[in-house]
């Protein structure tokens, strides 16, 4: 098993030990860390600082040494952005700091990004999103996207107050797995069951996943309607994504 | 209450009667019963001790489980089902509320049930409850027009007019039933097919409100504009185009109309929220607010003018607000430093 002194950037060091209080999460990082090109750690190190042009550099660095565009997306910008995810959840950072370091992981996708699609690798997966029939509310759903791009999802924003056909003819337009639904008031909520059973009325609820969120929505309301899996912020959202689609 | 530096009435829209407010588990209110439940505590409105149990129910849900107590939706429904402790528990925030200086006393009760119909039960249930408890105006709120309806009929028979919470270009609805009902209203900046982008967007969309109610003959006196507060963790500009939209608002249209907003939804995604809070209303004042949708035992409006605009945490607040502290570095180092609080 690796050790924390087997991972040679400081930064990533301090942070697991500050900010990894589960075993099993820590003993992860610390496996994928030390297994880890310096380089890309530095890419990871620059990403929870927040520091885009950090990352910025660094990425294009990383590939003029030859590197591939998956390892560094793989190991340096998602596995950076893993560490983030962790410190939200548990409170130890604040929502503005998420998105500083969301801007750094799209500093690092803009060079990632066209050598993936070039070299046609698939994306990690294709996504429909919007809120829900009669909500205008698309903060929460903003954030969910962006973060989901940040993880090299394929994303479809639909915008505000979408109706079932809408969703049905984005799912079968971009052929997406995936649909995400989102509601800020309870009084909208229950459109999201609605949608749900017009993908049953259509016969293709078996060929996607649904993931569902928004202020008033819990587990339970989620799973009482049909849905897959509900996230509770944007950072749970990508996990979320990444869990569905690996079903 | 008045606003210190003006001596203009400020009209504080109480906003604890609410079935979305959460406690945490792990605060000082949560305790164990007799019985080692967990429960919650509270001092009845002749100051007794008195605890208020959590439903089995409740205690298996998520939400609990990772430590949220949405003690207002439980205290609803338990008074409903005849809980002295539950009614109790609403008596007392009612009074908090009305002593903090509350002018009307906002209900809603979108989150105790996903049906239409039970929802409507217990905002009808409530006004009754609420108008036994205080002789306070109430300010029906919900996103769902069929829920205010059931609200505004029970306020009929009170003398006090109510406040209709909220009526917007998308939910035009919500003015008809003003009009019908003789309530004064609360009209949004949210547009026929999304949220507004910008101060204009604000502005142009409050106008047409303006607009739609003059049509009614709901005279301006009777408006609360709320431009829409959107959290400043998100985007830096979003403290100023609430403010932006309150200037022009209150110079194009005088001093009759009432100019409102959550404000506390700026400081959402933050640390010391009650401090960027206290400063955004200082600034919302100022720039032409005469009314909040608040919990007035968080924030005072006396002592909101009292703040010492010359100390660090002012500043650095103001400057989250204004959009000078990108990604609010500053704030948040501060914050960390330990420097936000005294």
């Amino acid at each position: 098993m690796a050790e924390i002194g087997d991972i040679a950037n400081e930064f990533i060091r301090d942070e697991i030990d500050e900010f990894l209080e589960k075993e099993n999460e820590r003993n992860h990082i610390v496996e994928l860390f030390a297994q880890t090109r310096p380089l890309l750690q530095d890419i990871a190190a620059a990403l929870i600082d927040g520091a885009h042009e950090e990352v910025d550099g660094l990425t294009q660095q990383a590939l003029s040494e030859g590197i591939e565009a998956l390892e560094i997306m793989d190991d340096g910008l998602i596995a950076g952005m893993g560490i983030v995810g962790i410190k939200f959840r548990d409170n130890f950072i604040f929502v503005p700091e998420v998105l500083a370091c969301a801007r750094a992981m799209k500093a690092g996708m803009a060079h990632i990004e066209p050598i993936l699609s070039d070299s046609g690798v698939e994306p990690v997966g294709t996504v429909v999103m919007g809120t829900v029939k009669g909500d205008l509310h698309d903060i929460g759903k903003n954030l969910c996207i962006m973060m989901l791009r940040g993880a090299g999802f394929v994303v479809h924003d639909l915008g505000v107050d979408t109706s079932e056909d809408e969703f049905i003819e984005a799912i079968e337009e971009h052929g997406a797995k995936l649909l995400g639904m989102s509601a800020l008031l309870t009084t909208t909520m229950p459109n999201m069951g609605k949608t749900i059973e017009a993908f049953i009325d259509e016969d293709l609820r078996d060929d996607i996943k649904i993931m569902v969120g928004g202020a008033p929505v819990t587990p339970e309301f989620a799973e009482d309607m049909g849905a897959d899996g509900y996230g509770k912020d944007a950072l749970s959202c990508v996990e979320l994504a990444k869990e569905l689609l690996s079903e | 209450m008045n606003i210190p530096t003006t001596d203009q009435p400020f009209i504080v829209v109480g906003e604890n009667i609410h079935t979305t407010r959460v406690l945490s588990r792990r605060g000082k209110l949560i305790a164990k019963d007799a019985a080692g439940l967990e429960s919650i505590r509270f001092r009845d409105v002749d100051n007794n001790r008195r605890l208020l149990a959590i439903p089995e129910a409740t205690r298996k849900t998520q939400d609990y489980e990772e430590g949220r107590v949405k003690h207002l939706k439980i205290a609803v429904g338990q008074a409903m089902a005849d809980n002295r402790d539950a009614f109790d528990y609403i008596a007392r925030q009612v009074q908090r509320q009305e002593q903090a200086g509350a002018d009307f006393l906002d209900l809603n009760v979108d989150e105790i049930s996903i049906r239409i119909e039970e929802q409507q039960e217990t905002m009808r249930w409530l006004v009754d409850a609420v108008h036994d408890m205080s002789n306070l105006p109430l300010s029906i709120d919900s996103s769902n027009s069929e829920i205010l309806r059931a609200g505004l009929e029970r306020c009929a028979d009170h003398t006090a007019r109510p406040l209709l919470n909220s009526a917007s270009l998308e939910r035009l609805d919500g003015l008809d039933l003003a009009r019908e009902f003789n309530a004064q209203v609360v009209i949004t900046a949210a547009g026929e097919s999304g949220m507004p982008a910008d101060v204009e967007e604000r502005v142009e969309h409050a106008l047409r409100m303006v607009e739609a109610a003059d049509q009614r003959s709901i005279p301006l006196a009777d408006l609360f504009i709320d431009p829409l507060i959107f959290p400043v963790s998100v985007d830096g500009a979003y403290g100023q185009h609430a403010l932006g939209a309150i200037e022009q608002l209150r110079a194009r249209l005088g001093s009759e109309v009432h100019i409102t907003g959550g404000f506390s939804n700026v400081s959402f995604g933050l640390p010391c929220r009650q401090l960027i809070n206290d400063v955004f209303l200082l600034l919302a004042v100022e720039a032409g607010a005469d009314s909040a949708i608040l919990d007035p035992t968080a924030s005072s409006i006396v002592d909101v003018f009292s703040n010492d605009r010359t100390a660090a945490p002012y500043a650095l607040a103001e400057d989250v607000l204004m959009g000078r502290d990108e990604y609010c570095t500053r704030f948040i180092r501060a914050y960390r430093k330990g420097e936000l609080t005294p």
